[in-house]
């Protein structure tokens, strides 16, 4: 624990700053909550409403499933040592790609492989020129983002004459019957794949990560290079196979996120606007750990479903701006609560053979 | 407990060891790297317009080649890129003052401040992500407050007093933006890269609040503010009016270079950004209050970043107006470019704004969409990034056949 300490939580309280993180969340929900029971007039408590409800949780897990798949991403090019902070532009490139498959091929599914391959292609790019060229890992990942940032609505712009595509097909929401009947939770069992894709990859990600020979493999490709070549394992070949799983992830996370409206929209900082660097805040605050991750990102786009509900129901007469600033300021104030992580010991160093 | 403990150093420490490269790298092969980045760029972006040529459709193809129809000339893309950008020197009759050309050395003397910003923060080895931010703010902070003072004041005595107190607002409000990310990595540990872009999206989401609530113009339909009076704008100097290109603004620009520079190489702040910058260990045993240093470079940083917004409402807008272009993210195309270097940076700025400004060129002479410069602008930082490529191509060529194994350059696990 003394290796994570740094963030203000620390220094005020002793706790950590997840955990105060943790506490403030339930408090602040189960308050909200007594508050409706106490005045169900109050603004609070129509505020509790909203959080509390079936469609808030379902939008939540609905803007999470790209997050998600970013961070997961994320995990696993950063435990094998490759800080790979140009999620952002896969997200980008495949949210776009995914569009442009679906409209050419006419199917969905086709689609989503177009957008995961795009994604990997770019993550390829990204890969070789990290752990071949030995290039800064922050400056390459910027440069990604960036790349993306210019090449999809330039791609768009070709192919649809504007930044923006045509609009295809988008999920639709598979139902479980009896289950989805539940109150608030039945949201889980009436969802678009996307999200049982979400949960499938957190549970796979988690046990490749914990319990197999290549999960070991990646962390110590993070953390003690040399000891894994000693063992005969190709450093480089691990580290590759893992910023290409984060191209993987990351183009499930950008075709989820297109298929959630079926368009892909270019304009300024596009559709995905800061997804990909609150999935690295999310991975963080998750402490490396998949479903770790999972949970913060809910914490992220739970804040932003009440934020969107927030602007059409007009609770408050907060302007809609402001309220959409309401997930960017939270991840600041995680990262300033949580400080400095520990990362892993070899991260963003150049691993170099001995017997080259 | 405290920050810089022995954990091996925290994913900004490892960074310094490529920042001591980038900037210790000799002047002469710095240059290098920049021109072979720039140059294969352009290849790259040559493939990029070969093949959506390809896929676009238009009326008139450049080239049909069975069957398939090829709708834009590259060379044509990077002749208008370039020389367009210059207005057209080979063509005769050229004159310094032409339009294009006003607006390549607007665009670049806007640059030149967010350049300086990402470099003067990369020096104390912290990436400012958030000059576009910063950019915002200060663009903001300053034409309300020259708004708000210009009618107490008229005709030249306005412009002496109006613009000076624009920039200084600009700077203000961009420093004090610029501080927020400062403490949070120097007291809390957040990562400030992170923070930087986070701050980014607030700061035009906010400053849309705030025109759409209380200073917008009630006549327009645009989220801006009431123009600013013609005596509070930056005067033009030689150049037609008309151009929003004021010499006298780059010549600041100039100063301001002139400034980061003494600052940096010789003054004992200076001495203490580029030392915590290169070896924050010993930095900090050598008696400087890290702390303080990462507070203030980002302050001046974000102060910059202000200055150029201010330069670019006094000069090219005359005005607030949301959506401002993404200056502070050529910014860190143009520092890195420099090898974070003020004197670097006005020639790195110089290219931006050719690419920025020739962009609307081609944009007007071909199909090509505008946003090519863009991708250009993340290929360009790529490459610079990794300039063992272009040491080991240099080894191929200098001795064919035996570039199997590149020797490795310091900073390998091996032993």
């Amino acid at each position: 624990m003394t290796e994570e300490m740094g963030g203000l939580a620390d220094r005020f309280g002793g706790l950590s700053g997840r955990t105060v993180i943790a506490i403030v969340a339930v408090f602040a929900l189960a308050g909200l909550g007594v508050v409706s029971v106490v005045a169900p007039g109050s603004d609070a408590a129509a505020l509790f409403g909203i959080i509390a409800s079936k469609s808030a949780l379902s939008s939540t897990l609905r803007l999470a499933a790209p997050i998600v798949f970013a961070a997961l991403g994320g995990i696993f090019a950063e435990k094998s040592g490759v800080i790979n902070i140009g999620l952002e532009g896969l997200l980008i490139i495949s949210a776009f790609a995914a569009v442009y498959g679906t409209d050419v091929t006419g199917s969905l599914w086709a689609g989503f492989l177009v957008g995961v391959v795009s994604s990997t292609l770019l993550a390829a790019v990204f890969a070789v020129v990290c752990i071949e060229f030995r290039a800064d890992q922050i400056i390459a990942g910027l440069a990604v983002w960036l790349i993306a940032l210019g090449l999809a609505p330039f791609t768009s712009q070709v192919i649809y004459n504007g930044p923006n595509t045509a609009s295809v097909q988008s999920f639709s929401t598979i139902t479980v019957p009896v289950l989805a009947e539940i109150p608030v939770f039945g949201a889980l069992f009436d969802a678009t794949p996307a999200v049982y894709l979400m949960f499938l990859a957190v549970a796979v990600c988690w046990y490749t990560l914990n319990r197999t020979s290549f999960g070991r493999w990646v962390r110590a490709a993070g953390e003690n290079p040399k000891a894994l070549d000693t063992a005969g394992v190709t450093v480089s070949r691990v580290r590759y196979a893992a910023v290409l799983l984060s191209g993987v992830l990351s183009g499930m996370g950008g075709a989820s996120l297109a298929f959630n409206i079926g368009q892909f929209t270019g304009n300024g900082p596009t559709m995905v606007n800061g997804k990909g660097f609150i999935a690295i805040v999310a991975y963080l605050f998750g402490n490396y750990n998949p479903i770790g991750a999972m949970l913060s990102t809910f914490l992220f786009a739970g804040l932003d479903a009440i934020q969107i509900r927030l602007q059409t129901v007009g609770v408050f007469a907060v302007p809609d701006s402001l309220i959409r600033t309401i997930p960017f300021v939270t991840v600041i104030v995680v990262l300033a609560l949580v400080g400095k992580t520990r990362i892993p010991e070899a991260a963003g160093d150049h691993y170099e053979s001995g017997e080259d | 407990m405290s920050a810089g403990d022995g954990d091996g150093g925290g994913r900004i420490d490892r960074l310094r060891d490529s920042m001591v490269a980038l900037t210790e790298a000799s002047a002469g092969e710095r240059f290098l790297i920049a021109f072979a980045a720039l140059a294969l760029s352009i290849l790259v972006g040559t493939g990029i317009i070969l093949v959506s040529g390809f896929i676009a459709t238009c009326r008139t193809p450049v080239l049909t080649l069975g069957g398939q129809t090829l709708c834009y000339d590259p060379v044509l893309v990077f002749d208008r890129l370039f020389l367009g950008a210059l207005g057209d020197p080979l063509s005769g009759g050229w004159s310094p003052l032409n339009p294009q050309f006003a607006v390549t050395l607007r665009e670049t003397t806007v640059l030149v401040f967010t350049g300086l910003s990402v470099a003067l923060a990369f020096r104390a080895g912290i990436f400012n992500i958030g000059t576009q931010g910063q950019l915002v703010v200060g663009a903001l902070a300053s034409a309300l407050a020259v708004l708000w003072v210009a009618p107490l004041l008229s005709g030249v005595v306005g412009t002496v007093v109006l613009i000076p107190f624009g920039l200084f607002v600009g700077a203000v409000g961009g420093g004090l933006y610029g501080a927020i990310p400062g403490a949070l990595k120097a007291y809390a540990d957040a990562n400030e890269v992170i923070t930087t872009i986070m701050l980014n999206f607030v700061a035009s989401l906010v400053a849309l609040y705030l025109i759409n609530a209380y200073f917008g113009d009630p006549d327009s339909a645009a989220n801006q503010t009431v123009p600013l009076p013609d005596y509070a704008t930056f005067p033009t100097v030689l150049f037609d009016p008309r151009l929003d290109f004021s010499l006298l603004a780059l010549l600041v620009a100039f100063v301001f270079v002139g400034g980061v520079y003494y600052l940096l190489e010789h003054t004992p702040f200076g001495y203490d950004i580029r030392t915590s910058g290169l070896q924050p260990e010993a930095a900090e045993y050598g008696g400087i209050d890290s702390a303080r240093t990462v507070v203030a470079s980002l302050t001046l940083s974000g102060a910059l970043g202000g200055i150029g917004g201010a330069v670019y409402v006094l000069m090219v807008l005359g005005n607030f107006q949301t959506g401002i272009p993404s200056y502070g993210f050529d910014g860190i195309t143009v520092s890195i470019l420099a090898g974070n270097h003020p004197i670097g940076a006005v020639f790195a700025a110089f290219l931006f704004g050719v690419l920025k400004s020739g962009s609307s060129v081609v944009d007007f002479a071909t199909d090509v969409p505008p946003q090519l410069v863009g991708v250009l602008r993340g290929l360009i930082i790529l490459f610079v990034a990794m300039p063992e490529f272009f040491r080991m191509a240099g080894r191929r060529l200098a001795s064919p056949g035996d570039g199997e194994t590149p020797a490795p350059a310091g900073g390998a696990d091996d032993d």
